[in-house]
C-alpha cells in the first residue's frame, strides 16, 4: 500500500519539479527497489515529513515505447499546394460487400426475409399487408400456444418442446412485422419533418414582408414630418 | 418512445411474463400425491410439528401458492390487452409506399418553391437595410457637420 502511495508520490514529483523528463514518447517508470524510507515508515516512528526517494537517474529502469511512425504516404502530397490533381485521390467510398476485422458487412440496409432466418412465415405473403389485423391475430395465437404449453406441462411434461417452437416462432414473426414498420415510420417522420419546414419558411416569408412594409411606411412618415418643416 | 418500440417492449415484456409465470410454478409447485395407495410422506408430519418458526416464510409461501398462477395469468391477459391497445393506436396511414413516396415528393417541390421566395424576400429586405443605413449615415453626417466647431 505505501509502495503504491510513493509511486503516486514519484510521478507527481517528476511532473512538478522535472518536467522536461518528462518527454513526449510514453515512459513508464519501475522503481528497481522499495526506497529506503518504506522501512522507517513501517515502524512506528512516524517522519514529520515524506521521504521522496532520490531524483531517479540511477536507481530506476524504463521501458520506452515511442508512438508508431505516421503513414508514408505524406510523401506524395508534397506538391498539394501547387497542384492539387499531383496527388493521389482519396478512396472511393465502397460499394456493396466488404470485409471488416475478418467480419462480412454489407453497404445495403435491407431487413432479411424470415425464410432466409430459417423461420416459417406465419402471416400472408403480399405486398400490402394488413399490420394491425395481423399483428392482433398473431397476439390471439400466441396466447392460445401458451395455454397449450400448460396444458402440455400438466399432461405430458415430454412434448414441450414442439410447443416452445412454435411459441419461439410466433414471437419471431411479431418482431419481424415490426420491424418492416420501421422504413414506413421513417417515411413518415419525413414527411412530418417536411410539413414542419414548410410551415416554418412560410411564417418567415410573412414576417418579412410585414417587417418591410413597416419600415417603409416609417420612412414614409419621417419624410412626411421632414416635409412638413 | 416512439409506438414502435413501445409494441417491441410490449411484445418482450409478454415473453418474460411468460417465463418468468412458467418457471415460479414449476419452482414452487408443492408435491402432489400421485395415487390414493401411496402412504402420506411422514416427513411432512414431523416438520409441522417441530419446525414451526424457521418454516414461516416457507409456510407462507406454500399457502400463497394458489394464488400464483391468478396472479401470473392476470398479468399475461393485462399485457396482451395493452398490446392490442397499441397495436390499435398504430398510425398507419393507408396506400403505403408508394403514396407516401408521392407525397414527399409534392412536399419537396413545395419546399423549393416557398425557399426562393424567401430567399427573394430576404435579398430584398438586405437591400432596402443597405440603402436606410446609408441615408442614416449620411444624415449623421450632416447633423454633424451643421454643429458649429467649437
Amino acid at each position: 500500500m505505501t509502495f503504491f502511495v510513493d509511486c503516486i508520490f514519484l510521478s507527481v514529483a517528476l511532473l512538478t519539479t522535472e518536467p522536461h523528463f518528462w518527454q513526449s514518447d510514453l515512459t513508464v517508470l519501475l522503481p528497481r527497489s522499495l526506497p529506503s524510507s518504506h522501512h522507517l515508515r513501517s515502524s512506528n516512528q512516524a517522519p514529520s515529513t515524506f521521504d521522496l526517494p532520490r531524483f531517479p537517474q540511477k536507481g530506476l529502469r524504463m521501458a520506452t515505447a515511442t508512438y508508431p511512425p505516421p503513414p508514408p504516404y505524406y510523401r506524395l502530397y508534397k506538391d498539394y499546394s501547387e497542384n492539387p490533381s499531383s496527388a493521389p485521390q482519396p478512396p472511393p467510398p465502397i460499394e456493396g460487400t466488404y470485409v471488416c476485422f475478418g467480419g462480412n458487412y454489407t453497404t445495403e440496409d435491407v431487413l432479411p426475409s424470415l425464410e432466409e432466418q430459417g423461420v416459417p412465415q406465419l402471416y400472408p405473403k403480399d405486398s400490402n399487408v394488413d399490420y394491425k389485423k395481423e399483428l392482433r391475430s398473431l397476439n390471439r395465437e400466441l396466447q392460445l400456444h401458451i395455454l397449450e404449453l400448460a396444458d402440455v406441462l400438466v399432461e405430458r411434461p415430454s412434448q414441450y418442446a414442439k410447443r416452445i417452437g412454435d411459441i419461439s416462432s410466433i414471437f419471431k414473426n411479431l418482431h419481424h412485422l415490426l420491424n418492416s414498420l420501421r422504413p414506413h415510420q421513417a417515411r413518415a417522420t419525413l414527411i412530418h419533418i417536411m410539413e414542419l419546414q414548410i410551415q416554418q419558411r412560410k411564417q418567415a416569408v410573412e414576417d418579412i414582408k410585414r417587417r418591410r412594409e413597416e419600415a417603409q411606411r416609417l420612412l414614409k412618415d419621417a419624410f412626411v414630418t421632414l416635409d412638413g418643416q | 418512445m416512439d409506438i414502435i418500440s413501445q409494441l417491441q417492449e410490449q411484445v418482450n415484456s409478454i415473453a418474460a411474463i411468460t417465463f418468468n409465470a412458467f418457471g415460479t410454478l414449476q419452482r414452487d409447485a408443492p408435491p402432489v400425491q400421485l395415487s390414493p395407495n401411496y402412504p402420506e410422506p411422514p416427513a411432512a408430519a414431523a416438520a409441522a410439528t417441530t419446525t414451526t418458526t424457521t418454516t414461516a416464510t416457507d409456510g407462507d409461501a406454500t399457502a400463497a401458492f394458489p394464488e400464483q398462477p391468478k396472479q401470473l395469468s392476470a398479468d399475461l391477459v393485462k399485457a396482451a390487452k395493452q398490446f392490442d391497445a397499441l397495436v390499435a393506436a398504430l398510425p398507419l396511414s393507408e396506400g403505403g409506399e408508394e403514396a407516401q413516396l408521392k407525397r414527399i415528393a409534392e412536399l419537396q417541390v413545395e419546399n423549393d418553391l416557398i425557399g426562393q421566395e424567401l430567399q427573394k424576400q430576404l435579398e430584398a429586405a438586405e437591400k432596402e437595410l443597405k440603402q436606410v443605413q446609408e441615408l442614416f449615415g449620411q444624415a449623421a453626417d450632416n447633423c454633424l457637420n451643421m454643429k458649429k466647431p467649437e
